[in-house]
């Protein structure tokens, strides 16, 4: 019998197991959920459904105008983003750039990825004030950890192989550029910055909540000022507006893939 | 440095390449004495780590650090620059991982191929002349993929891409075509029609062709002359007719196979 085969004493199997109950008991018994609650939740629910019911549509012309900055934020954030990331992403790059150059970009591009969108947002209406542009600024800054990261990933995607053919075949450092590296890298880029813009757009519908400009505001608005037919409105606008977004992206990334 | 021999496509003189590996120099070329006239079909054999790849790198131009002699097509190899692009142009290099744009079509991969005969300017416009164009499609022709000119190479077989990857190295139209283990990722009758193709190719565009494998029977089934290299060294050097069994223990240091095994690797 091989030696590793033996039965090892019990805690030392089970300590995983142990670890996971422990966690799991420790989260119930130190949250205050009143159970009991839940019981009037389903009334409640039901009446605050029902005062949703009729959407009021004479708030349509505030809805599209919210919406529509939001677009407005997510499309200027992302070409914000695009252009940060195409300087950052190939300094993040390990195939171009030394250990000291991509090595602090990646950990800056990591810590923007880890900031949530909202905190990023709060932090800008701070520094800048009320309105769109703190959305766009923090769009840009947490949009660009992740899209830099997908265009470093890019290029050091690209396969040399073509790249030395082509070099061997007598083509100049630019063909290359042109004719081996570009179109490997061109989809992957494009792909990487649809879904990019996908979740600008998504993100930034709740912007508003913080003051950061978009549709976001009215919800808040709305909510607070208990004017749920108003909020029904916005709801049914976002939800359409994401499934829309949602279609368009499934169509253009088959196009490109 | 020799002087050009006419009539001559390559000439060695006691080339010699080593590389380290763990500390250890090894010699990966240790003295080569080749020349190979225009117009031939030369197999370079041995087994794995024999120096067969180094050899093709170095007569591409792709090999740095080596000492010795060369001469390529007329043009002295130096071991420290590359080749200029109008040397470059005149010797074809076919991949054994065929080294394609998987998302590119076919013919914008046979196209390729054009990019050192073309203006530099306008190729980066993507407009490429009529005689660039009438050459990929007698490429496309030749290696019989012109039905195929629009698809895209992620979508073909192992055989077609290697098709693809002849048709670039056509398209260049070269007058040396070097070929590293281009058959060894392939099934043996795709490996059979292929080496056929690749020697058809340069013997009607009267190109020199160099190719590497470690299948010592399709080599000789088609190649006028083959060179068997060993740690770096000459094993043996004559006819692909005259290679014998024999040849073959040594070379490879089969002589614990059954006779029969051995020859069954000449076929």
């Amino acid at each position: 019998m091989h030696p590793r085969s033996r039965p090892r004493p019990a805690f030392w199997t089970a300590w995983p197991g142990l670890i996971i109950a422990g966690v799991v008991l420790w989260a119930i018994a130190t949250t205050e959920v009143d159970l009991t609650r839940l019981g009037a939740a389903g009334p409640r629910f039901a009446d605050f459904i029902a005062r949703m019911i009729p959407p009021d549509f004479t708030v349509w012309p505030e809805v599209t105008q919210g919406l529509m900055e939001t677009l407005r934020i997510a499309i200027i954030g992302t070409i914000g983003c695009i252009l940060l990331s195409a300087v950052l992403g190939p300094l993040a790059a390990s195939t171009i750039t030394p250990p000291w150059v991509h090595g602090p970009i990646r950990s800056i591009l990591a810590v923007l990825r880890a900031v949530p969108l909202i905190l990023v947002a709060m932090l800008m209406v701070g520094a800048v004030g009320l309105g769109p542009l703190p959305g766009i600024l923090a769009i840009v800054l947490h949009g660009t950890g992740m899209l830099a990261k997908f265009y470093a990933e890019a290029i050091e995607d690209v396969d040399r192989a073509p790249v030395a053919a082509l070099d061997s075949a007598g083509a100049t450092m630019l063909q290359r550029l042109r004719f081996a590296i570009w179109p490997q890298m061109a989809p992957v880029i494009l792909r990487d910055t649809i879904f990019r813009f996908e979740l600008n757009l998504r993100e930034s519908l709740i912007l508003g909540v913080v003051g950061a400009g978009g549709i976001g505001f009215y919800i808040q608005t709305y909510i607070r000022s208990f004017q749920y037919q108003k909020a029904a409105t916005v709801t049914l606008a976002i939800i359409a507006i994401v499934v829309l977004i949602e279609i368009v992206n499934a169509a253009l990334r088959r196009r490109v893939a | 440095m020799n002087a050009p021999t006419p009539g001559l496509a390559i000439a060695l003189t006691g080339v010699r390449h080593r590389f380290r590996d763990r500390g250890r120099s090894i010699a990966a070329l240790d003295g080569l004495d080749i020349t190979v006239p225009a117009g031939e079909v030369l197999a370079i054999v041995g087994p794995s780590g024999s120096g067969k790849s180094t050899l093709l790198n170095l007569l591409d131009g792709r090999l740095r650090g080596w000492d010795g002699g060369a001469l390529i097509l007329g043009h002295p190899l130096s071991p420290k620059s590359q080749l200029s692009r109008r040397a470059r142009i005149r010797t074809g290099f076919v991949f054994q991982n065929f080294a394609l744009i998987e998302r590119a079509t076919v013919r914008q991969n046979v196209l390729n191929g054009r990019l050192g005969h073309a203006d530099v300017l306008s190729s980066l416009l993507g407009r490429f002349s009529d005689a660039d164009h009438a050459a990929v499609d007698q490429a496309l022709i030749d290696t019989g993929i012109a039905d195929l000119a629009d698809s895209r190479v992620d979508r073909l077989s192992g055989g077609q891409r290697q098709r693809v990857a002849i048709a670039r190295c056509l398209a260049q139209d070269p007058d040396l075509i070097l070929a590293d283990e281009p058959v060894s990722n392939l099934d043996p009758r795709t490996a059979e029609e292929m080496l056929a193709l690749l020697e058809g190719a340069a013997r009607n565009r009267k190109a020199t062709l160099i190719f590497t494998s470690h299948q010592p029977d399709l080599a000789t089934r088609h190649a006028d002359r083959v060179v068997a290299l060993n740690d770096g060294k000459i094993a043996f050097d004559g006819l692909a007719d005259d290679l014998t069994p024999r040849d073959l223990d040594r070379i490879y240091g089969t002589q614990d196979l059954a006779p029969a095994a051995a020859l069954r690797l000449v076929g």
